[in-house]
């Protein structure tokens, strides 16, 4: 067991080794200035530091709140949006130009509005989010519906299903994997959101944290921050990842 | 032996193109029935419309005295493709139909478990479709297509996917379960020899447009085994049907590679 976890991660493990040492050693030899970059060691001090006071968990926590926020609201909008527009043509026209010039927009730049119009708690950062989700999942659930392969509905037919069935039976299942991908592509979106729009103005978050320690000169702080949201970021995917296996498994392998 | 189908001057036009004209079969109880011809000549469009998935530009199906609209529990439709869902597992792949009826008691998962067992798939009832080879799919496919219990089976080129040796081992299975049930078949194929194996009465349709050219009646004793394929009738009624045809299918290939 242990044996064959070394071996399938052995060459990971190495270069993500590796790449701290360079990290480390280039920090402290080579720019040798606080200023500048700070060393991995002096990162994961810095994080247990922050954790220590509750700094960390205080940011972390509104955040989060941000971002799940936002994130279920655009899920449940875009996949409502998604089966609309497969469903009635009319629906299809009225949505698809602002759904096609919205994903387009980079809309992150709308947040210095948004924080205008709703001030800098979190719900300008929750519309950041819903902006940045909301597209790629309404796109991914249209086209997963769209999708279904006619083999499957007429086989359904020719037993006499109806239209509902149909939809419940066959559609719905073959477009899950489409749905989960849009859900995927979201996270990382959406993480992107709350940090930058929090940049533009917040009172605490992760953005905040790193927009804090940048003005102070603390790299350690600030790549803590951007530590934090990595981690956030590749756990979430992975936790999709596995949900992806659990619910969607004819499609692997 | 009772009519069990009843299909006069059967015509389909896709537009301009007419696909088929004026058909007229008359079907008994408990027969088996191919039909062959050359890629073209609406075989398949006439087996759709049989299933009430394609409908007819005019004339009439009637089947037990009753004139057909649209698909229905009566008949089950084995497709070329298995067309089973990824996301379920054999038994609930094979079930669709009666749970599309609305009606999946204790009863009929009982029966669903003895179809599949009839099929060679025992023990299997839990594994996914990209778990079974294609031959055991097509089984899978056929056991739904049983278990709705069907008066006519509906059967398109359901072994074309095949390699040749699966195909023979299917087509003497596919008489095992026919000579249990004894339910009427309608069998679409290109294979002139699998038409000839399995059929009472192979119906031989010619091109452009389509049309039967001949019914031709398969005096073969049952229950036949795969060694029959070796014997002069059977030879001469593959010769046969495929004089009739060899015209026909090489225009259509010519056809398919301009």
């Amino acid at each position: 067991m242990l044996d064959r976890l070394r071996e399938n991660h052995l060459a990971g493990f190495l270069s993500v080794a590796g790449g701290l040492l360079f990290w480390e050693l280039v920090s402290r030899l080579l720019v040798a200035n606080a200023l500048f970059l700070a060393a991995p060691s002096q990162i994961v001090y810095a994080i247990y530091q922050l954790a220590l006071t509750g700094e960390l968990g205080r940011h972390i926590a509104i955040s989060s709140v941000e971002f799940i926020i936002g994130y279920l609201i655009a899920a449940v909008i875009g996949i409502a949006f998604g089966f609309g527009m497969a469903s009635s043509v009319r629906c299809k026209q009225a949505l698809q130009p602002w759904i096609s010039g919205f994903y387009a927009t980079p809309t992150i730049a709308l947040a210095p509005l948004f924080i205008l119009w709703f001030g800098i708690g979190i719900w300008s950062k929750v519309l950041v989010v819903i902006f940045l989700v909301l597209f790629p999942v309404t796109i991914n659930t249209e086209a997963g519906l769209r999708t279904t392969s006619d083999r499957l509905i007429e086989m359904l037919k020719s037993f006499g299903a109806s239209p509902s069935q149909i939809f419940f039976k066959v559609s719905l299942p073959s477009a899950l994997p489409f749905i989960l991908a849009g859900l995927k592509l979201g996270i990382g979106r959406g993480l992107i959101g709350v940090v930058v729009a929090e940049l533009f103005g917040s009172r605490a978050g992760l953005g905040r944290l790193i927009s804090q320690s940048a003005d102070a000169f603390n790299m350690p702080e600030l790549f803590a921050g951007v530590i934090v949201l990595a981690i956030a970021g590749i756990a979430m995917t992975a936790g999709f990842g596995w949900l992806e296996k659990r619910l969607v498994p004819w499609t692997k392998d | 032996m009772a009519r069990k189908l009843e299909i006069t001057a059967l015509s389909k036009w896709f537009g301009e193109l007419e696909a088929l004209r004026s058909i007229d079969i008359a079907v008994e109880t408990g027969e088996f029935i191919s039909v062959v011809g050359p890629s073209g000549c609406g075989k398949t469009t006439f087996l759709r419309m049989v299933a009430g998935l394609e409908p007819s530009t005019s004339g009439t199906i009637v089947m037990d005295g009753k004139p057909l609209a649209g698909p229905g529990g009566n008949r089950g439709f084995v497709f070329q493709n298995d067309s089973l869902l990824p996301w379920r597992t054999v038994l609930s792949n094979a079930l669709i139909g009666p749970e599309v009826a609305g009606k999946v008691g204790a009863n009929e998962r009982q029966r669903t478990l003895d179809l599949l067992q009839l099929v060679g798939l025992g023990g299997f009832e839990n594994y996914y479709p990209r778990q079974l080879s294609g031959g055991m799919r097509q089984r899978v496919n056929l056991a739904r297509a049983l278990a709705i219990d069907p008066d006519v089976l509906l059967m398109d080129e359901p072994f074309a996917s095949l390699d040749a040796q699966t195909r023979e081992i299917m087509q003497t299975e596919l008489l095992r379960i026919w000579e249990q049930g004894r339910k009427t078949v309608l069998f679409v194929t290109h294979q002139i020899d699998e038409a000839v194996f399995l059929s009472d009465r192979v119906l031989v349709f010619a091109r452009r447009p389509g049309r039967l050219q001949e019914s031709v009646e398969i005096k073969l004793p049952r229950p036949r085994s795969l060694a029959i394929k070796r014997t002069s009738e059977f030879i001469a009624y593959v010769d046969h049907i495929w004089t009739m045809i060899e015209h026909d299918v090489r225009a259509a290939v010519i056809d398919e590679h301009v």
